[in-house]
């Protein structure tokens, strides 16, 4: 069991293995995070319980239009930062075609962050298999601290969700998640994926999970 | 300390031998009621009762800042509003910001952002709102307390956490956490706010004072103060323990 | 308030020279600039004084009038104080209502001489529960060039030892001199890292705005205390500010007895 540790709370003294949600004064190694401690020899870090969505390179996001502009479209991330994709990062633009031709306010995309300038300006692009614009399906959202759960260790928990249920599912560093396929096996998805979200730092999640789908799947009348 | 008189009158005791008007030692606490994670809309939220003051604390972001020119390149704005309720007082209080909420609301939020590290979230913004929904004395350190929870609740890093009390001086004697009698006709009231860390005060984040004192009286204050402060931060932990439990507990 | 460039560019210089132990302008750790009091320059008013603390001035003059005591205190007067920063002191200041710096400095202001009982508000009650005196403060900053707060309460002490009960223009009997019994004087110090400087001008503010103010009476009570600023204060620092507060305050009030 991992305690439960606050901002301020002296974590490790010896400065070399201050990790994730750590910060060092005088040698010392304190917590800045509320979340779990997770303490080896070699390393020190925090998993956080609460916190907004703070962009990092390389995160698969999901967002909605917000704005439309002669070079992009301004993107809400549901982080303290817009994100802004430009046109020349989403190869369904041509350039015979308007900007809002393409996607319009309201239209939510997978997308990737490409780049963040020092001053937190977010780029993002398209120019990725898993990038989309969300035409069908589902969008949920969970507390983005909950998010590294929901994928599992090596995409174990979304592997698991997705071959029990044989639906699509893509997971939004940001705490967004698109699913789709069947609509009575994506309702169970997303029952399973709020499940995760409340017992998200428990011991045997996924077998609780397995159990979780096949019962739900048997009250729905599903094979 | 109201805001259209602060004169104090001296005809009411305050001390009787060893104990206080409400019966407690010189170095005892009100009851104190902290519960984390009241408010389902806010990021974090806290619901505290000091006594007979009722406040709750909610903190939004860090989130985007608007108007953009009240962004800052390089750290996060943080706000801190002060609000008393208007039926939280004796005679109703109008709406709004006044002079005494102004300056509660300004040296408040000093205390928070030295302890929030405002650095890592460059042009977004941390918003701090805190209601007094009833008033007794020392509504600040109330409201202080509430504050350093919903922030941990809310996930924002922090150096340590803020812990507030106050110390008056009532009948010549040094007295923790005064209530309304021994504001109104003490001879002083301090209060103090504390940066706690390593499970240690560690040093000060807010301190005011009127009245008249002496430095020896200041030494005794100092020690008062430390040691509610310790007895404050027990709670609020075990407050944030408390909502936070589930997630620790093994369960396979 | 709009950031002053200005100010900022002297902050390595201020912060080299501190690590040399030394202030820009030459000053001792615990030194004030000098002082100037005028008094009397306001001759509308009951009580006037100009106070200069190096190049930093502040006036600040004194209204009466009758009015009805406060239900709680029906034999005393009344003290009300105020502070405008008008934008010719600073070209940080605008103009518009009063911002959380002014009502902090006058609020204070104020305690300072509120809890040192420095005027006997039982003197100034002329029909109990019905007229009493109302005592204005204001104070008009002219020229910020730091410490505001310390020169404006120079000012309001120094006026209000000035300061006639204008009884004769209301009808209410002949004209006496203010009761002042005490002489509050608070001693601001910038706090930086483990040093601080008492006096900050305004070059030295650039580093932070990070006060702590601590008013004394004439018998080395503490009467008001403020820190202001985001920032963390050690205990023992805070006792170290504290005696050298009081000196400081010791010295200052010898030029009070001098108007």
């Amino acid at each position: 069991m991992r305690p439960i540790v606050l901002p301020g709370d002296l974590v490790a003294t010896n400065p070399k293995v201050a990790g994730f949600g750590t910060y060092v004064e005088n040698g010392k190694v304190y917590s800045k995070i509320l979340g779990l401690l997770d303490k080896t020899e070699t390393s020190v870090r925090i998993i956080p319980l609460k916190g907004r969505y703070i962009p990092s390179v390389g995160d698969v996001v999901i967002g909605i239009v917000r704005e439309v502009s002669a070079n992009g479209w301004n993107v809400d991330i549901y982080s303290p930062y817009q994100a802004f994709l430009p046109l020349s990062e989403n190869p369904e633009f041509k350039p015979n075609k308007k900007p809002n031709e393409v996607l319009s306010i309201g239209d939510a995309i997978i997308a990737k962050v490409l780049n963040i300038d020092p001053k937190m300006k977010v780029t993002l692009t398209m120019k990725d298999k898993v990038c989309r614009s969300i035409r069908f399906g589902r969008i949920v959202f969970i507390n983005p601290a909950r998010v590294p759960r929901v994928i599992g260790k090596k995409g174990s928990m979304v592997k698991l969700l997705k071959s029990e249920l044989g639906i699509q599912i893509i997971v939004g560093q940001n705490g967004l998640i698109w699913i789709s396929g069947d609509r009575k096996k994506v309702s169970i998805g997303e029952e399973a994926i709020y499940v995760i979200e409340e017992e998200a730092h428990t011991d045997g999640l996924t077998d609780r999970i397995t159990e979780f789908i096949k019962r739900r799947k048997s009250d729905v009348g599903i094979e | 300390m109201s805001e259209s008189n602060e004169e104090k009158k001296d005809e009411i005791q305050l001390i009787f031998g060893d104990k206080r008007l409400d019966g407690r030692r010189f170095d005892e606490l009100r009851n104190i009621k902290i519960e984390a994670g009241i408010l389902k809309r806010a990021d974090g939220s806290c619901y505290l009762e000091m006594g007979k003051n009722i406040v709750v604390a909610a903190v939004y972001g860090p989130r985007e800042v608007h108007p953009r020119h009240l962004q800052n390149p390089s750290k996060a704005v943080i706000r801190y509003r002060y609000n008393m309720a208007p039926f939280s007082v004796e005679e109703r209080k109008r709406p709004g910001p006044d002079r005494r909420s102004v300056e509660i609301s300004k040296v408040s939020r000093e205390a928070l952002e030295a302890v929030i590290m405002k650095e890592l979230f460059p042009r977004s913004g941390i918003d701090i709102f805190v209601e007094v929904l009833q008033a007794d004395a020392g509504s600040r350190t109330a409201c202080l307390n509430a504050a350093s929870v919903a922030l941990v609740d809310a996930g924002v890093p922090m150096k340590g956490m803020i812990t507030s009390v106050a110390v008056a001086k009532a009948d010549g004697v040094m007295v923790l956490d005064p209530m309304k009698e021994e504001d109104n006709y003490g001879e002083a009231d301090i209060p103090f706010a504390f940066l706690i860390r390593g499970g240690k005060i560690e040093s000060i984040a807010l301190l005011q004072m009127d009245g008249r004192v002496t430095k020896d009286e200041l030494r005794e204050a100092f020690k008062l103060a430390k040691k509610g402060a310790m007895e404050i931060y027990k709670l609020q932990k075990e407050a944030i323990m408390k909502k936070y439990i589930s997630e620790s507990v093994e369960n396979g | 308030m709009v950031e002053d460039i200005l100010v900022d560019i002297k902050k390595d210089y201020v912060l080299s020279k501190l690590r040399e132990g030394e202030r820009i302008d030459g000053r001792k750790f615990d030194e004030f600039r000098k002082i100037e009091i005028q008094t009397n320059v306001i001759s509308k008013a009951e009580g006037s004084a100009l106070v200069k603390l190096g190049n930093t001035q502040v006036i600040v003059g004194i209204k009466m009038q009758i009015g009805e005591p406060f239900p709680d205190t029906p034999d005393k007067g009344i003290i009300i104080t105020n502070a405008e920063l008008v934008p010719l002191a600073s070209p940080t200041f605008e103009p518009g209502p009063p911002d959380e710096f002014s009502i902090e400095l006058a609020r204070v202001v104020d305690r300072g001489i509120r809890e040192s009982e420095a005027v006997d508000l039982n003197k100034l009650c002329i029909e109990e529960g019905e007229k009493v005196w109302l005592i204005f403060i204001d104070i008009h900053a002219l020229d910020d060039d730091g410490n505001l707060l310390d020169a404006s309460s120079l000012a309001a002490i120094s006026a209000l030892l000035m300061t006639t009960v204008p009884a004769e223009r209301f009808e209410v009997g002949d004209n006496y001199p203010l009761p002042v019994r005490n002489l509050p004087v608070s001693v601001t110090s910038l706090v930086i890292g483990d040093k601080f400087l008492v006096d900050p001008s305004k070059d030295e503010v650039s580093v932070g705005n990070t006060f702590l103010t601590i008013t004394t009476d004439q018998d080395d009570n503490i009467v008001a205390m403020q820190k202001s600023g985001s920032y963390l204060l050690k205990e023992d620092k805070f006792f170290e500010i504290l005696d050298v507060s009081l000196s400081k305050a010791r010295e200052i009030r010898e030029y009070l007895k001098n108007i």
